[in-house]
């Protein structure tokens, strides 16, 4: 029975994922097209120096490249080539597109997984220690350090722990080094400071949220009757009120590692050198390079959707009372 | 008395033989490490680029026929001898070394470089960026240079019309090989995701070192081609491998310079007495040929008194460039009076109006000219309060791109420094996107003519403004490309700017009389100091970089061309 409602509503949602893809794909597309700018903005210095008149360089790249032809040929185009497994070629890259993704969704996928995996982890035990020894000296020293945590800019910790480990102690090279074989112990280490960085944030938020769902759980008559019924408190706290503090937690983290594909370790990227999606995406923004931004855009929508459906599927099985038909 | 000269230079050649045997044997080996922050390339295949770091890949793996040492002194690379021009100025002969070959071990040929003009520069289906480098105006119509085969080695450029500083494009020819670019021939999209340009794998000998890898936003890498043509002979180049790696900032380029997990990286100026205490690196201060100015808005839109040149003389009085440089280049940089930077051979200082420097840094002086032009009043105390024609305090806006902290710093002087005269300036940081859109571009008002940098003069930007703080950069061997900014109808004249004397200085410069070099230096010479008097724009300060190396690269020559010689670089 539970089979039946879940496969049916799996397909209710991958069917409104494609309708919400294209809405996506099409209004990306015209915002980027639309827009005032052109890709030969950024050239204007260099074609001063040369002497060069920058309408007539202006017009030849957008020749070049289709720019110049109107707007629904274009996205006609484009969207008759993404029918065909085309996504089209990155002008500011000048390789596909698809290639391009294929090239650098590791670097980002390793580094907000680990971040999101090690932040979780130390986060929700902290969360549960803060909770359930609430206005302990540890509990306030873990809210003290949280807050410390949420409120660091990335950007400030990144460069603060490269002049730290990297140029004061040598323990880390100051930047990702891409020639170091991704599988190997090497590359945890030169992870070691990203994941740091990016990790603390994430950790210092679960903290908080972790702390705050526990005692929110911990004041219910479920968990006073655990205890009356003689349970031992580590059945209390770990099935009991854990179980269902964890809920919102799922959404959370779920939607963290979703920042894969759009930026969100873009300023870790930038810090530590790695040529994550982040700033890729990025770049091929301020470069104009439509086919890359849209591509980009359409994956970060199916992500967050399947993440979503991902997200709904897990309630259903962590929580049995949720049905969604 | 010949007979002695003989034996004084023949004993002159033994001893530079001698010295450069007795030289440290350089050997090959190590990865040397480039950081730099300026941002990725676009393209190995460089026909299609427009921007420099473009350039400056495939450059490490393709020479062009010359270039110059920090004195612009020719260094031949694929030209066997520097480009011969006819005495009228219109034919360019090259000749290049027999000795270059494509990676299929075929010979570069003239008929290579010929086609790379013909066959793709000038072609309608490639639509090159720089195309209007290779044409000239004749008879009121647009048309291409002509280049030709003369023999395995040897091609001519000729040219209808002269143009001295021709000889400098040509110069810079680079290649590409015929037999792979024919293939792609008509099809710009074949020709773009052309394996063989995007990998770079036709060069041959022909660069110092061979592609290996670039990752997109990480690094661009090269290997030692042991085959290159300048340096089979003297084991050249020495590194193993050259990698370009790029920072996001130059706050971490720093940091992994100082670690010493790369060579070499550019030091931001109020970073650089920090690097030179360290005994490991090396720092050097170079002559850059970027500058910075303040635009003076000319058009309908801008304060009307920007009209007047001595309205913009006043201005430029009160604005000290020592100022500027000291408080926003840390002291890097040199006041600038004309676009034509020192180190270019056409500097002319002579005649010139200094105005920012003292004597011309007066604000007394200002006031006067503001008070003759009726900009000003004398009050009974004798004191001047400068005002507009309404009689009310004279208030105007400056505006610059939002990010860029040097001129946004350069605004907050200029705004102090105007304020000692008693003018107001209000500041606007606006996008890059914003900047070009609103308040460069152009159009005649009550027409629908598609906005441009210079759409004439009666042409006004969407949004007014007075002044604006930019910067650019000057070719110092051929600053006469700076008149896109001068000439009435120059492409980026976005200030308004028309001086007849002025377009005809820029129009002889380019003439058959410039060829004289005498003569050229003489015409910049007037033009540099007609436009100090014009004051269209405030020329404020020509940049200087700081570089940094590990203490163990050695063979640099630092200087404006620093790179020329970087193959014979090489690890202590």
């Amino acid at each position: 029975m539970r089979k039946t409602w879940l496969r049916d509503y799996i397909i209710k949602r991958l069917f409104y994922a494609v309708i919400i893809a294209w809405g996506v794909l099409t209004i990306t597309f015209i915002l980027v097209r639309v827009g005032p700018t052109s890709p030969a903005d950024k050239y204007l210095a260099n074609l001063a120096a040369r002497g060069e008149d920058p309408a007539q360089v202006t017009e030849a790249i957008e020749a070049r490249y289709g720019l110049d032809k109107p707007i629904h040929e274009q996205y006609f185009a484009y969207v008759g080539n993404l029918a065909r497994g085309d996504w089209g070629w990155s002008f500011s890259t000048s390789m596909p597109v698809i290639e391009l993704i294929k090239k650098h969704w590791i670097y980002s996928f390793q580094l907000i997984l680990l971040s999101t995996f090690l932040a979780a982890l130390v986060g929700i035990l902290i969360g549960i220690y803060s909770a359930v020894r609430q206005y302990s000296k540890t509990d306030y020293i873990a809210t003290f350090f949280s807050f410390i945590g949420i409120s660091i800019p990335n950007f400030w910790l990144g460069v603060m722990l490269i002049l730290l480990f990297a140029v004061q102690f040598g323990l880390f090279k100051t930047y990702y080094d891409t020639s170091v074989p991704l599988f190997s112990l090497g590359n945890l280490k030169q992870l070691i400071l990203p994941v740091v960085t990016l990790g603390t944030g994430m950790m210092a938020g679960y903290t908080r949220y972790t702390r705050s769902a526990m005692l929110d759980n911990l004041r219910k008559d479920f968990v006073r009757t655990a205890r009356a019924k003689g349970l031992p408190e580590t059945t209390v706290i770990g099935k009991h009120v854990f179980r269902n503090a964890v809920l919102p937690l799922v959404t959370i983290i779920m939607f963290d590692l979703g920042s894969i594909v759009f930026g969100g370790a873009y300023l870790t990227e930038i810090i530590f050198g790695i040529p994550g999606l982040g700033r890729i995406s990025f770049n091929a923004i301020f470069a104009d390079d439509y086919a890359v931004v849209v591509a980009i855009t359409l994956l970060s929508a199916f992500l967050v959707l399947f993440i979503n459906l991902a997200t709904d599927i897990a309630y259903a099985y962590l929580d049995p009372r949720i049905r969604y038909d | 008395m010949k007979v002695k000269l003989k034996i004084l230079l023949l004993l002159l050649a033994s001893l530079s033989l001698l010295a450069f045997s007795c030289q440290p044997a350089r050997e090959t080996g190590g990865i040397f490490i480039s950081g730099t922050s300026a941002g990725d390339a676009e393209t190995l295949n460089w026909i299609l680029a427009a921007d420099s770091a473009s350039f400056g890949y495939a450059g490490h793996t393709v020479d062009s026929l010359v270039t110059y040492d920090n004195e612009w002194r020719v260094q031949l690379r694929t030209a066997a001898r520097d480009v011969e021009v006819s005495e009228d100025g219109l034919v360019y002969t090259v000749t290049i070394r027999d000795d270059l070959r494509w990676s299929d071990g075929s010979k570069v040929t003239a008929e290579d470089y010929v086609y790379t003009l013909q066959g793709l520069m000038f072609s309608d289906w490639l639509n090159y960026t720089y195309k209007s480098d290779w044409q000239e105006e004749v008879g009121g119509e647009t048309v291409f240079v002509t280049p030709q085969v003369v023999n395995e080695t040897t091609f001519t450029i000729t040219r209808q019309t002269v143009y001295p500083e021709f000889i400098y494009m040509v110069r810079t020819l680079t290649p590409y090989p015929k037999y792979i670019a024919v293939k792609y021939e008509g099809d710009i999209e074949a020709f773009t995701q052309a394996p063989e340009f995007n990998n770079l794998t036709y060069t041959g000998n022909l660069g110092p070192y061979k592609f290996v890898e670039w990752l997109r936003n990480d690094k661009f890498v090269v290997e030692r081609n042991p085959e290159y043509y300048l340096g089979k002979d003297i084991g050249a180049p020495y590194f193993d491998q050259y990698i370009v790696k790029l920072f996001g900032t130059s706050a971490t380029a720093h940091a992994a310079l100082e670690a010493g997990d790369i060579s070499y990286a550019g030091i931001d100026p109020d970073k650089v007495s920090k690097f030179k205490k360290m005994d490991w690196i090396n720092v050097y201060t170079v002559p850059t040929s970027g500058y910075l100015f303040l635009a003076y808005n000319l058009r309908d839109n801008g304060w009307e008194g920007l009209k007047i040149r001595e309205v913009r003389q006043a201005l430029s009085l009160v604005i000290s460039k020592e100022l500027i440089i000291e408080q926003v280049f840390y002291g890097f940089g040199e006041p600038a009076f004309s676009f034509i930077p020192k180190v270019s051979p056409w500097y002319v200082d002579e005649g010139v109006d200094k105005y920012g420097v003292e004597p011309l840094l007066d604000e007394e002086e200002a006031e006067e000219l503001l008070l003759n032009a009726g900009y000003a009043t004398k009050t009974t105390d004798g004191s001047i309060e400068v005002e507009n024609k309404e009689g009310k305090p004279l208030t105007l806006t400056l505006v610059t791109n939002a990010g860029n902290e040097q001129r946004e710093d350069v605004g907050y002087l200029v705004k102090e420094q105007l304020s000692a005269i008693g003018i107001e300036v209000e500041l606007k940081f606006v996008p890059w996107a914003t900047l070009l859109r609103k308040y460069l571009m152009n159009k005649t008002p009550g027409t629908d003519e598609e906005p441009r940098y210079n759409n004439g003069i009666g042409a006004v930007s969407e949004e007014p403004w007075d002044l604006m703080v930019m910067g650019f950069t000057t070719l110092p061997l051929s600053p006469s490309g700076q008149d896109v900014f001068y000439l009435t109808k120059g492409g980026l004249n976005f200030l308004g700017f028309s001086s007849p004397q002025v377009d005809e200085l820029f129009g002889r410069i380019k003439s058959e009389e410039a060829l004289d070099e005498g003569a050229r230096k003489e015409l910049y010479a007037d033009l540099s100091r007609l436009i100090s008097e014009e004051q269209p724009v405030d020329f404020l300060a020509f940049q200087l970089a700081n570089v940094g190396f590990q203490k163990n690269v050695r063979g640099i020559e630092p200087g404006i061309n620093m790179g020329y010689n970087y193959h014979l670089w090489y690890f202590e």
